[in-house]
């Protein structure tokens, strides 16, 4: 299945893990939770990771 | 018929334009058009060296000023350079008077190494502006112009983004990053958005670092010392910021059984003195850093502060809730000369709890 004309796969990965990842510090400075170390360093990585990899896997964006 | 080869002769370097002030490349008084021509250098490097060097004492206008006095201008039907002379002194007044108001140590201060580096950044921009892309130098001054500047972002940004974190702004910055996330995925269906993920990253590193660290830095900063006599002057413990909580607890009367104490503080250093009679418990939670209250140092990251002994009903005791983001936190029962302070402190020796309590103190009588 060919993508949209004018979809960015990538993009919209990325989107959805920087909307969990900003959620996640948003709950946590709104005092509903309470990051440490222990689970907030494997949640920054995974998301880094996770957007590498979705840019990595679309490819250059459409234009380049 | 001769053998000689004919040898190809070297052009003879053309000779170095005489000296003078340009008047086809002038912004002021064609000083630096000049220079650049006669030393084959680009002026607008000149042009930005002067500017740096009127940052070092007004060294830079007075240069100018004196080429613009005795270099002769190449028109010799140009105006007088009265009214460009005018014009620098005016400007270079202005100049130096704002900086002097805002700035007074700029002289010669390492601000003139920030001054050089911006200049060299003015000047990489200013010539992949001007030039066409198409010498190699100028793809190479493009990168490392665009390179600094993209650093200079990010490091600002996420020093920023740490500082707006710490002093409670955690809850805005969380929110731009949740919206740089909706207008990737908005983006997404409109050929892609993937520059916003630079400025979410530098916005939710420093953020997630201050949220796992746990780190207030609102409230006081400095050195305090606090001496309550009363559980009345205790109140709801002591909170700071930034900076050397030191509780001297020498002086405090104790009603019967436990009580509380609250100790807060960001980044630095808690120091809880007690009298080696004075039954001291505590708990709580430390980001990074270190607790040591004599029997046994931990450290590193979270670590969780607990009761290592029981008391004795009956007894007497302080409970110290800890909560500190960045830093170490020491219990003990006399001070100790750590060694000479900086030069710049006001007392010449350091002194410091020595940590250890009595566990002694914490068991009833016999």
């Amino acid at each position: 299945m060919r993508p949209r004309p004018g979809f960015d796969p990538a993009s919209l990965v990325a989107g959805v893990i920087v909307i969990a990842l900003g959620g996640l510090l948003l709950l946590d400075q709104a005092g509903a939770i309470e990051l440490r170390f222990a689970y907030a360093l494997p949640a920054v990585l995974a998301a880094l990771g996770g957007i590498f990899l979705a840019c990595g896997l679309a490819g250059p964006p459409r234009g380049e | 018929m001769s053998d000689e080869q004919p040898t190809e002769q070297m052009p003879p370097d053309p000779p170095r334009p005489r000296l003078t002030r340009s008047s086809s490349d002038s912004i002021i008084g064609g000083v630096a058009g000049g220079l650049g021509r006669h030393l084959n250098v680009d002026p607008l490097a000149i042009r930005i060296t002067f500017v740096i060097l009127a940052f070092a004492g007004g060294l830079g206008i007075l240069a100018y000023l004196a080429f613009l006095v005795f270099i002769p201008a190449d028109d010799p039907a140009a105006p007088p350079a009265r009214w460009s002379l005018a014009r620098i002194v005016g400007g270079g007044l202005l100049t130096v008077a704002a900086i002097a108001i805002l700035s007074p140590n700029w002289l010669w201060g390492p601000e003139l190494m920030v001054l050089l580096a911006a200049g060299v950044i003015v000047y990489l921009l200013v010539r992949v502006m001007r030039d066409d892309g198409a010498s190699q130098v100028s793809g190479i001054a493009a990168r490392i112009a665009i390179g600094v500047v993209l650093l200079a972002l990010s490091v600002g940004g996420f020093a920023a983004a740490a500082a707006g974190s710490a002093l409670g702004g955690g809850i805005a910055i969380a929110g731009l990053i949740v919206a740089c996330g909706v207008g990737l995925v908005g983006g997404a269906f409109r050929g892609g958005a993937r520059w916003l993920i630079a400025p979410a990253i530098v916005l939710a590193l420093p953020l997630a670092a201050v949220a796992a660290a746990d780190l207030d830095v609102r409230g006081t900063w400095g050195d305090r010392t606090f001496r309550p006599a009363s559980v009345a002057e205790l109140g709801a413990g002591y909170e700071m910021g930034v900076g050397s909580m030191k509780v001297d607890l020498r002086d405090l009367e104790l009603p019967p059984g436990r009580t509380e104490l609250p100790l807060q503080l960001g980044i630095g250093e808690i120091q809880v003195l007690a009298p080696a009679d004075m039954c001291v418990t505590a708990d709580g939670n430390i980001s990074i850093g270190a607790f040591d209250a004599g029997d046994g140092e931990q450290g590193g990251i979270d670590i969780d502060v607990a009761d290592r002994w029981s008391v004795d009903p009956g007894v007497r005791y302080v409970h110290l809730d800890v909560d500190l983001g960045v830093g170490a936190v020491r219990v003990g029962d006399h001070f100790v000369d750590r060694g000479d302070g900086p030069p710049w402190a006001r007392d010449s020796v350091v002194r410091e709890v020595s940590p250890g309590t009595s566990r002694a103190a914490c068991e009833g009588p016999a």
